[in-house]
């Protein structure tokens, strides 16, 4: 009893806070299923669910290009990303090359305000013709998440004991078979949360899809932005594309949730 | 032996290089060579150099640029104390062992943080438009009337919508530290009867420092990079009141097309973050110097 009276006021605070990050998702999940009319009368409770706006996103607009946009240049971006970034964190990790400071430069580079890269990566792409390509997003993408997905991986390479490798290699595989047969399968949850953390990354950026993109090519939160044209006209029909663009997100983050707080400190809490 | 070794651990590592120097050092390297041009979208074929004019301009007569860059420093500044408050106690009631589903609350108060944020600034202007919003309504309802958006209110209405966001990133490293904060010292406390605010001012706090300035440092450069909350919500306006730096350059390179000047307030826009990464740098390690 006097437990419950001691724990009751904090669980009433936690919940209250659990309200306020709730109800706007609440709240635009609902207006999806208004009409325009009921959006405009936001304190009367009735309403007659509508699924038009439903309708109109998934079947008449191009917000399923856009998913399909956005699902290619987050697999590309990540693909590459494990690609290039597991051998380098390897390196960084056994053999330590470059020191602490390499290390960090990656960490850095993943830093840059994007405003810092988006002229010139502009310009190299419209010469290379590739604006309005998924590769264009790719490319720009890359510059933050190739970082930290090595960076990520750093950290779960330092937590695995070196034994695996130097007794793989006693049994005769060369170093490369040591890292790839053995090393890589015994870091696939890492490998997973880095990718799977990368792909959040990619699917939530606007700034260089707004940019790099056109009307073929744009992903997912282009498209979102593009719904508040005129004053509330549309306002239906963005809450259904912004619930398409969130609720993939949130069930992804319940996977990688436990492994970020190492990921983010990974190449860190060693040195 | 050694000298495979060396060889296999430096080509583990050139694919990375090769593409950091591609998508990273080429364009970083370009784009200065940019800022030294009247470098125009409409003209490119006649990009004209100027040298360091553009950045002299820039440092003695843009109002535009220091305006968004004071507003930027706003913007961060109760952004992230807010959060770091915020998301200390919200740990701390988190970290209890006795706290209610727990593990719930854990999961479920992170949810803002991976999600696109042109989303949470078209839903919080949805959610705040004086006309079709629940909560200028709601609040009419009580009789206080309240402009979210006006010139006076924008900027700090911004920055409550990156509290909501990313007080659950503050939470997530501030949890993890008070994690792994050794027991001893808190039973220690306890047998000498010290109150729970002594414990918590004297034990949590200082060891948990090093967690604090890391997840403030990463708050911070991540905040300076607000863009989308702009963009979804008020374009800079009222005025120039919400125009935050990464919004101004944005303007000025692809509305105005003055790419040469727009690469100029980049490289500005870099000193000035590392030399805030170097003075908090050495904050922090001038206190860890001090504590031992």
């Amino acid at each position: 009893m006097r437990l419950l009276r001691r724990e009751l006021p904090i669980l009433l605070l936690l919940t209250f806070a659990l309200g306020v990050v709730a109800f706007p998702y609440a709240w635009t999940l609902l207006a999806s299923f208004k009409t325009e009319a009921a959006i405009n009368r936001p304190l009367s409770l009735e309403f007659v669910p509508t699924l038009s706006n439903w309708r109109a996103v998934l079947f008449e607009s191009k917000v399923p290009l856009q998913v399909r946009n956005s699902l290619l240049t987050g697999a590309l971006t990540v693909s590459l990303s494990l690609l290039v970034g597991a051998p380098a964190a390897y390196a960084f990790s056994r053999f330590n090359v470059g020191g602490t400071r390499l290390r960090f430069a990656i960490l850095v580079a993943q830093m840059l305000p994007p405003a810092t890269l988006i002229v010139p990566l502009f310009l190299i792409l419209y010469s290379l013709q590739l604006l309005d390509t998924v590769w264009a997003v790719v490319a720009a993408h890359l510059t933050f998440i190739l970082p930290l997905v090595t960076w990520f991986l750093i950290g779960f390479l330092d937590d695995l004991p070196r034994d695996l490798e130097e007794q793989a290699m006693v049994d005769g595989c060369t170093q490369w078979q040591a890292f790839y047969k053995i090393v890589l399968p015994a870091i696939r949850p890492g490998l997973a949360a880095a990718g799977l953390f990368g792909f959040i990354l990619s699917w939530n950026d606007l700034f260089y899809a707004l940019l790099l993109t056109g009307k073929s090519s744009a992903t997912l939160p282009v498209g979102i932005a593009g719904f508040w044209t005129f004053r509330g006209i549309e306002m239906g029909r963005m809450s259904a594309a912004i619930i398409v663009a969130v609720v993939p997100m949130v069930l992804a983050s319940f996977f990688v949730q436990k492994y970020l707080v190492r990921g983010i400190g990974g190449g860190a809490i060693k040195g | 032996m050694l000298r495979s070794l060396s060889a296999f651990k430096y080509r583990l590592l050139i694919p990375l290089l090769l593409t950091i120097a591609l998508i990273l050092g080429y364009p970083l390297a370009f784009s200065f060579w940019v800022s030294l041009h009247d470098y125009r979208l409409t003209a490119i074929d006649q990009a004209q150099w100027v040298g360091l004019e553009q950045y002299l301009t820039l440092l003695t007569q843009n109002a535009s640029f220091w305006n968004a860059l004071r507003n930027t420093l706003v913007f961060v500044g109760i952004a992230v104390s807010l959060e770091l408050a915020l998301g200390l106690w919200l740990a701390l009631l988190l970290h209890r062992k006795t706290t209610l589903f727990r593990n719930f609350f854990r999961s479920a108060l992170l949810m803002p943080m991976f999600v696109t944020p042109i989303a949470v600034g078209l839903m919080f202007r949805f959610l705040l438009n004086s006309q079709l919003g629940i909560v200028p309504s709601v609040l009419r309802a009580f009789g206080v009337e309240m402009d979210w958006f006006s010139a006076r209110n924008a900027l700090l209405t911004l920055a409550l919508i990156d509290v909501w966001q990313w007080t659950p990133f503050m939470v997530l490293l501030l949890l993890a530290g008070l994690e792994s904060l050794p027991e001893e010292p808190f039973e220690a406390a306890k047998v000498d009867g010290a109150s729970p605010w002594q414990t918590f001012w004297h034990l949590t706090l200082p060891m948990l420092r090093p967690t604090i300035m890391a997840a403030v440092v990463i708050r911070m450069l991540d905040a300076f990079k607000v863009y989308e909350y702009v963009y979804a919500i008020t374009r800079g306006g009222p005025g120039e009141s919400t125009e935050t730096i990464q919004y101004h350059i944005y303007r000025v390179g692809f509305l105005y097309f003055r790419l040469g000047e727009a690469s100029a307030m980049s490289y500005v826009l870099i000193a000035i973050i590392l030399v805030l990464v170097v003075v908090l740098f050495y904050a922090l390690r001038r206190e860890s110097l001090a504590q031992r």
